[in-house]
């Protein structure tokens, strides 16, 4: 079995959030950037597959700018068999559908059986990449996914509804699993791995190798960010100052008119 | 442009208070029309329903292979009842739903795509929303061309309270499926139980050890008196179990006294505490959404902050 994951690289959680000169995203320059996390989940969960004997292959496929190569050369060093990278100046801003069409044409030259996801992205928390990607190769799927269970012929999964609870949903094979944060505990890289992964291939292709050259270009792009900012201000706390004590005790005086000591 | 079509969700029976704010997100787009859908098995008292309070026209899917929730049927009757209304835009509920369903269909229909918006007005060739980026450290402007799926975060706009005398219409669609309902499952009860407490202090990620849940916030719960909590990426890493999470996928907590730690204010968390009745947050990060739900904040290392409250309580309790 052939497993793919969908990888996105992330300004780090932590990362200093600077508007750019035009308003329309982040200042990307020197900010570190990470696997999204929900993706990390998802490498694991191919990964688990992989030392259980069912999967034959694990491949890591993201797109972006030359920096992406650190976050698939992570997940390779996680144990991911091969990388590929989507390299192309024409996917650069490219809404969820252009995305979803890049990722369903590297499924469909690598024959996938089985594609895994995150659920969402820590950047733009849109949650849209995984059904759609499984809509265009006609995959059945599932989002949110707590656990997996590979023993029958359909794949068995829980997804997370709301208030703790789960459904339980069978999908024929081939599908798309969109993993929830906190499905599994990931693995690191080991130094063992990290020094493996040196030699592991990274294929890098253009939108043209993938034939989605006009298909799928940001030029193509439905949807489009107009301004990002920091959100208005509405009925924000009142701000407590002073040194610590003084603070401590303005608290102590809140907790009291509650009722609370 | 501007013919929306309304996606209702049934939920314990009743059609969910979150659709209603999808209806009053269509009615309040310009000189949209408003059509609504009801997809289940025996709801047809839940579309005249839905017909009704605003949804206009109501479509209503009604079949047994809709019993319970399934993508590939969800997406199949959608699709028809888009076609059917002639829907430019189509609403549904960011839930687990929503995002299960929404992105599928956008994709089939080959059209444009938003999700969580808590805005949405009548753009130039499309729609224009509003939604929250960088775990709502951000908000994004945003603007479709042509036919757009969207969805809706629920809790951003107050539920449509006006009526409508739309009737319904049966539809029917092929509803095969790839995708194969099992069960629902329900979290077994444990003994922690945040929704009784008084007092909750929940630490988050920027608590930063597994250790410190015990040494530093559950000593302050337990000077308060109440019961310690936490958010999601805490239980995501194995530091606390699940039944500690606030939050949507976790307990929806409403006590008196609530006591943020650390915690930046993801969505997720936001929607499961800020029914309480009054919020302290302790942050480093000023611009940290979570002092916008708070009523006090204090922008401070939580281990300077923690301790020594948690020693002025014990002195005034004396």
């Amino acid at each position: 079995m052939k497993v793919m994951v969908c990888l996105k690289q992330v300004p780090h959680q932590d990362a200093r959030l600077d508007v750019n000169a035009d308003g329309t995203w982040i200042q990307e320059d020197n900010i570190k950037f990470e696997i999204n996390s929900y993706d990390t989940y998802a490498v694991e969960e191919a990964l688990k597959l992989k030392d259980a004997g069912s999967a034959d292959e694990v491949i890591v496929v993201s797109i972006g700018p030359d920096r992406v190569t650190q976050a698939l050369r992570t997940a390779l060093g996680m144990g991911a068999d091969r990388a590929i990278h989507v390299n192309d100046d024409a996917a650069a801003g490219a809404d969820a559908l252009a995305t979803a069409k890049i990722l369903a044409a590297v499924a469909k030259e690598e024959g996938a059986d089985l594609v895994f996801a995150g659920l969402m992205a820590d950047d733009d928390n849109a949650s849209a990449i995984p059904p759609m990607v499984a809509e265009l190769l006609g995959f059945p799927s599932a989002t949110g996914v707590l656990a997996t269970d590979f023993s029958g012929d359909a794949v068995k999964v829980e997804r997370e509804l709301e208030g703790g609870a789960l459904e339980v949903v069978e999908l024929p094979k081939p599908c798309l699993i969109a993993i929830q944060s906190g499905a599994n505990q990931v693995r690191y890289a080991s130094l063992k791995g990290i020094m493996q992964a040196k030699k592991k291939p990274v294929d890098v292709k253009s939108l043209a190798d993938l034939g989605v050259a006009d298909s799928a270009s940001a030029a193509q792009n439905k949807t489009k960010i107009n301004k990002i900012y920091v959100p208005p201000k509405g009925d924000s706390a009142e701000i407590l100052s002073g040194s610590t004590d003084e603070v401590v005790g303005q608290l102590v005086t809140k907790i009291k008119e509650l009722g609370l000591l | 442009m501007g013919t929306v079509l309304v996606v209702a969700e049934i939920q314990k029976g009743a059609i969910r208070e979150a659709s209603f704010e999808l209806v009053a997100a269509a009615q309040g787009i310009d000189g949209a029309e408003v059509n609504g859908l009801v997809i289940g098995s025996g709801v047809g008292d839940l579309a005249n329903e839905f017909a009704s309070k605003g949804a206009g026209k109501t479509y209503v899917v009604d079949d047994a292979a809709a019993e319970n929730y399934n993508v590939d049927v969800w997406s199949k009757a959608i699709k028809a009842a888009a076609e059917a209304s002639g829907a430019d835009l189509i609403l549904i509920s960011n839930t687990p739903t929503g995002w299960d369903v929404a992105p599928r269909i956008a994709a089939g229909l080959d059209c444009a795509f938003t999700s969580d918006c808590i805005k949405a007005s009548a753009g130039d060739g499309g729609y224009d929303f509003v939604r929250r980026v960088f775990n709502g450290k951000l908000d994004a402007e945003v603007s479709t061309t042509g036919k757009t799926v969207a969805t809706m975060q629920p809790g951003a706009m107050a539920p449509f309270e006006g009526s409508s005398d739309g009737g319904t219409e049966a539809l029917s669609a092929d509803l095969s499926a790839g995708a194969r309902f099992v069960e629902i499952k329900v979290a077994e009860s444990t003994g922690v139980d945040l929704t009784k407490a008084d007092v909750i202090v929940s630490g988050g990620r920027g608590v930063g050890d597994p250790e410190k849940f015990p040494e530093v916030i559950q000593p302050l719960a337990d000077a308060l008196g109440g019961a310690m909590g936490a958010s999601r990426p805490v239980v995501d890493a194995g530091w606390l179990d699940h039944p500690y999470q606030v939050g949507s996928s976790g307990q929806i907590v409403a006590p008196k006294l609530y006591i943020a730690a650390g915690i930046s204010g993801a969505i997720q968390h936001l929607v499961g505490m800020k029914a309480s009745n009054f919020i302290v947050a302790i942050n480093k990060d000023p611009d940290a959404p979570i002092f916008e739900v708070a009523d006090v904040g204090v922008v401070a290392d939580l281990f300077d902050i923690i301790p020594a409250l948690t020693e002025a309580v014990g002195g005034a309790k004396g």
